[in-house]
């Protein structure tokens, strides 16, 4: 697609006015207010209203600072590793409070009780299509927790967003993306593009033993963010190997390895639900372009890329891998404004920052409803400790 | 050109729409619509629909429906029986089940239901039908053999020997 020059200039542009960016925050901040819960009507709860407020701020000034520096991964990350912290936080307190324990009872799993998260969603597919059975201890149609409930927001979700549920929504990817930040340099810098492939293959493998062994086989064995959330009770050998294989997972691929790499390691070589939310990728309206006329290529877009999700071939191709989560360090990076963000259909690199915008407005507007609910409940646990 | 950038705006603008709407609308549609479809958790963990109910005086058994596994499941075929109101039942309970419903005897299972519900339960199971399996001083070993309490019953599942 041939593109114009003169659409851009190649300097990094000047931060947007205090005033028109309090202008385009205007309607998050009333957005915030209203999913935190201030309705006409809503009850009144000091301690949650705090967090309420608190979080709705949070959320609105992240999304200001968006709008005021024109960049957007590190205020995205800001907003996702708090997500990534203050789930548990919260998940945990909620599951002490209720059963004493952070191990699933074998009562709890039988009175279809288990929380669902969107991991297993993948793994429910075949064995729901071949014998109408979802092979998971919890129940379909509970309002809060129940599994058709996290299905049908991962499907609204899912449309607006596709793959950027992984940097928008995902409550568990902030912890590895939080390490990663953490040294200013990687120890280890050349990583085999091949790993790319493995969490397909995660994929396909925990797809069919889910079906052969009539079970949620990636929340059985290999979720390593079991180690953060809850576990299967070490009744026995059995639970007691799974508990070892979880928190092994979790401290190789969500602490060591993304502080030595600095990517989101567990993301970008093993999440099986990440590979399948790839495919959603293809349906979402908006996507990350290389303007090839200015791309010269310095591959900084590559390297800081957390998820693996660029690669000389593809920016040769001016486009970026299934796997990109429009977390927008890509974009952020280029010194030339040569990655942008895009609406399909379009001319590439005509108005990005519009591009950009509509994107922001729907990932952001969820991302309060889904994951600033999550860090509000964070906060409310914190607050009720120390008041 | 000019249609697929019209069309590509038109879709971004749908797109923030849906996003809007998600809340309000869409989230709930889109879970009543996935909670409509005929599909059921599976039986393991469920221990399957109830198929009759046995009156003892102050409580009742529940019969259900054996549970039989798929494939390369870990777990043996087994029959789930509820008795419930755990307030109403004896400090140790003994009693023969017809599970069948041919007037046969099946098994005879024994536990003791101590007063603090966070107590550990174990149960007896002996067979008096070659269908059953017995067990002794079984807790909550797997799915398909184990006694636990959930909510008001006390709820043993007991294995098949020949499925």
């Amino acid at each position: 697609m041939a593109t114009d020059a003169r659409i851009l200039p190649l300097a990094r542009p000047s931060p947007r006015g205090i005033g028109r960016s309090l202008l385009l925050t205007l309607p998050i901040f009333i957005w915030s207010l209203l999913m935190m819960g201030f309705r006409p009507g809503a009850k009144f709860d000091p301690v949650s209203s705090i967090a309420a407020i608190l979080t709705a701020l949070f959320m609105t000034m992240l999304f200001f600072m968006m709008m005021r520096s024109r960049s957007t991964y590190r205020w995205r990350r800001i907003f996702f590793v708090s997500l990534g912290i203050l789930f548990p936080i919260g998940f945990i307190h909620n599951l002490l409070v209720m059963r004493g324990t952070m191990g699933i009872p074998i009562e709890e799993m039988i009175a279809g009780r288990t929380p669902f998260c969107f991991m297993p969603i993948p793994l429910l597919i075949l064995p729901a299509a071949l014998t109408r059975t979802l092979v998971f201890p919890g129940s379909i149609g509970s309002a809060s927790q129940g599994i058709a409930g996290m299905v049908g927001l991962w499907l609204a979700l899912t449309l607006v967003m596709g793959k950027g549920w992984c940097s928008y929504a995902c409550f568990f990817g902030g912890i590895e993306e939080g390490v990663a930040a953490i040294p200013s340099r990687a120890k280890i810098r050349k990583l085999d593009p091949r790993w790319r492939y493995l969490p397909w293959a995660v994929l396909l493998a925990m797809v069919l033993l889910s079906l052969a062994l009539f079970e949620p086989a990636y929340c059985m064995w290999l979720c390593p963010f079991k180690a953060v959330s809850e576990y299967v009770a070490a009744r026995n050998t059995i639970g007691l190997i799974q508990n070892i294989i979880f928190i092994t997972l979790f401290a190789g691929l969500v602490v060591v390895l993304p502080f030595l790499t600095k990517k989101r390691t567990q993301c970008s070589w093993f999440c099986p639900f990440g590979a399948f939310q790839s495919i959603f990728n293809k349906i979402s309206i908006f996507e990350m372009k290389i303007d090839q006329s200015r791309c010269k290529p310095c591959l900084l877009c590559q390297n800081a890329c957390p998820n693996l999700s660029l690669s000389k071939e593809s920016v040769a191709r001016g486009e970026t891998l299934l796997s990109c989560m429009k977390c927008g360090a890509c974009v952020d990076v280029c010194p030339r404004q040569a990655v942008v963000w895009h609406i399909k259909g379009t001319q590439i690199a005509w108005k990005p920052e519009r591009a950009r915008l509509m994107f922001l407005y729907s990932a952001w507007a969820l991302a309060i409803m889904f994951g600033g609910t999550i860090i509000a409940g964070g906060v409310y646990t914190i607050l009720h400790f120390i008041v | 050109m000019k249609l697929r950038a019209t069309l590509g705006y038109t879709a971004a603008a749908i797109t923030i729409l849906i996003a809007l709407l998600t809340p309000f609308l869409l989230m709930g549609t889109f879970s009543k619509g996935v909670a409509a479809l005929p599909l059921h958790v599976d039986e393991v963990y469920s221990g399957g629909p109830k198929v009759r109910t046995i009156p003892m005086g102050a409580y009742s058994i529940d019969v259900h429906r054996p549970v039989y596994t798929h494939f390369l499941q870990s777990e043996k075929p087994f029959v789930q029986l509820d008795w419930k109101p755990v307030s109403a039942l004896p400090r140790h309970v003994s009693d023969v089940v017809d599970i069948d419903g041919d007037g046969q005897h099946g098994v005879r299972v024994s536990f003791d239901v101590p007063s603090d519900p966070k107590a550990p339960l174990l149960v007896n199971v002996e067979s008096m039908n070659p269908r059953y399996q017995a067990m002794s001083n079984v807790g909550k070993d797997k799915f398909s053999r184990l006694i636990v309490r959930v909510d008001n019953a006390i709820l043993v599942r007991v294995p098949l020997a020949n499925p």
